[in-house]
């Protein structure tokens, strides 16, 4: 099932996709920011993909996205990746096409700073409210 | 004019705390909001200052009712970055662990939803008979809840073969309650008044929304981690997905009750062809890496993603407990429906009902018009309103 996908999406973006399987269960794929909106709504609205969940990580080469699809029918998760440019994280929002992205994006936006353009409800959500509008928990920075 | 429902926030025994405010219009509601995070904890940054090890401690104290499930998934994360083999005693002790914390936590569920209606037998039976499960959980791992049980590789500590017919004999007249309990709600006309045709969920509304276990299962989503990708002894036990196409509460109900009969069933499989040999592949060293580890909680996917970088303790570590998903599905399901019925419609999901003795009705000036016990009583009256024009 995973395989079928991946090849799928290897046909539809071509070399704007790098593929990697680690697993008969995992694959993770990493694209540019550029692309970043019309592959997870591809995994969403043409492969039926279910967003596990998305995991947000500051690392030294910017603010990495990654989103977890599960493709129940075969038991597997191929997890799309992006990395964001530092110090103002900004990409394009998944929860405007699909709602399970609305809450995990507020989270990364809450403690990362990721500013998701297009969000239907673009609000902090775990952090205390008294908390100042730029403090993100999880972010590295000096 | 609409009126708001501020509901919450404080949740003690929820893993997720969440403050949901109503829109009401007279008795209907209109929409809700939903604000999570008046207990956040920041258990993935802490996280990433203990040891594979110590962070089970950790994650099993997520949540009370699920601890199980939380640190089985962080250690299929692990096991994920290491590619290991779990001894097959290991797996089957795992899975015996995992469905005993099913079957009390759809328990404890049955006994709050008959509290919400006002059905206190339901209520006082439930909680009775899930009592059991917790001694033989103790049996098993040593405690009733935070059981230390599960580790990257294996489990923490073997059992000893003559505890077994013991917990057979728990499971046996568990067993036989399940049956009665099933048969005293499914043949009562007030409560299948009470359920039947309240909180619709579409299957397309469950979909789109990402909700997990029962919640999605009671509205046609044939989704199940322990089939789908088999992980302990699932794929060598012989048991059945419940899935209902009612999208209701009463069909979210169901699917709770029936999957106690499934759990009891697969428990007994796996006593039955328990193995002998080791409890623990023995990881010493996690290489650099990500893994993943998804397993069906009681209450629907649990998540764990890890990323090592090579020393003892993860790099990152992100957990989603079921109840993140589930909490937006609140939404559609409540819309329409009464405010003596919007308590059903968050239980339904089962996150933690002592949201519902917190739940206030205030005017926009800020007044109370009703308290928490003014909203059970509600429910309690529609109830018993329903029981007198049968």
């Amino acid at each position: 099932m995973s395989k079928e996908v991946l090849e799928r999406l290897k046909t539809k973006f071509g070399d704007r996709v790098d593929v990697v399987e680690r697993s008969a269960r995992r694959a993770y794929v990493t694209v540019a920011n550029e692309d970043w909106i019309p592959v997870t709504r591809y995994m969403y609205e043409e492969e039926r993909g279910r967003l596990c969940t998305a995991t947000g990580s500051d690392r030294s080469t910017g603010v990495e996205l990654l989103y977890h699809f599960g493709f129940d029918g075969g038991g597997t998760v191929v997890n799309v990746r992006t990395t964001l440019a530092k110090p103002f994280p900004k990409i394009g929002s998944l929860a405007k096409y699909y709602p399970a992205a609305d809450f995990i994006e507020r989270e990364i936006f809450d403690f990362l700073g990721v500013e998701f353009e297009g969000h239907p409800d673009p609000r902090k959500i775990l952090s205390s409210h008294d908390r100042p509008a730029d403090f993100h928990p999880m972010r590295r920075d000096e | 004019m609409s009126t708001t429902i501020p509901i919450g926030p404080f949740h003690p025994v929820l893993e997720e705390p969440e403050y949901i405010t109503l829109e009401v219009d007279g008795e209907t509601v209109l929409g809700a909001d939903i604000d999570l995070g008046r207990n956040h904890r920041g258990m993935e940054l802490l996280a990433e200052e203990k040891t594979y090890d110590q962070d089970i401690f950790l994650v099993e104290r997520i949540c009370g009712i699920c601890s199980a499930s939380h640190s089985w998934a962080a250690s299929l994360a692990v096991e994920d970055i290491v590619g290991c083999e779990v001894p097959a005693r290991a797996r089957y002790l795992r899975t015996i662990v995992h469905e005993l914390e099913r079957l009390h936590s759809h328990m404890l569920w049955v006994g709050l939803a008959g509290h919400i209606i006002g059905y206190w037998t339901v209520f006082m039976w439930g909680w009775k008979y899930r009592e059991p499960i917790l001694d033989a959980l103790e049996m098993i791992t040593g405690n009733r809840q935070h059981y230390a049980w599960y580790r990257p590789g294996g489990v923490r500590r073997d059992v000893p073969d003559e505890i077994w017919p013991k917990i057979l004999k728990i499971l046996d007249e568990f067993d036989t309650k399940v049956d009665l309990l099933t048969g005293a709600i499914l043949d009562d006309p007030v409560i299948l008044g009470r359920l039947k045709g309240v909180g619709i969920l579409t299957t397309e509304d469950a979909v789109a929304y990402g909700a997990l276990g029962p919640t999605a299962r009671g509205s046609g989503v044939d989704i199940d981690v322990r089939r789908d990708e088999p992980y302990g002894a699932y794929s060598e036990v012989d048991w059945n997905v419940i899935v209902q196409d009612g999208c209701d509460c009463l069909a979210v109900a169901v699917v709770r009750l029936l999957e106690m009969k499934e759990a009891v069933k697969i428990i007994k499989q796996c006593i039955e062809k328990l193995p002998g040999g080791p409890i623990d592949a023995g990881i010493r060293d996690v290489p650099r890496g990500e893994g993943i580890g998804h397993i069906e909680a009681p209450r629907g996917e649990t998540f764990h993603f890890i990323r090592s970088n090579g020393t003892n303790m993860p790099e990152r570590h992100k957990m989603r407990a079921p109840t993140f998903n589930n909490i937006p599905t609140f939404r559609p399901r409540v819309k329409g429906e009464t405010i003596s019925d919007a308590l059903l419609c968050f239980a339904v999901i089962d996150p933690c009902y002592s949201c519902t003795e917190r739940m206030t009705v205030l005017d926009p000036s800020g007044k109370m018009l009703l308290s928490p016990k003014d909203l059970l009583r509600l429910s309690h009256e529609k109830t018993e309103q329903i029981r007198r024009n049968s």
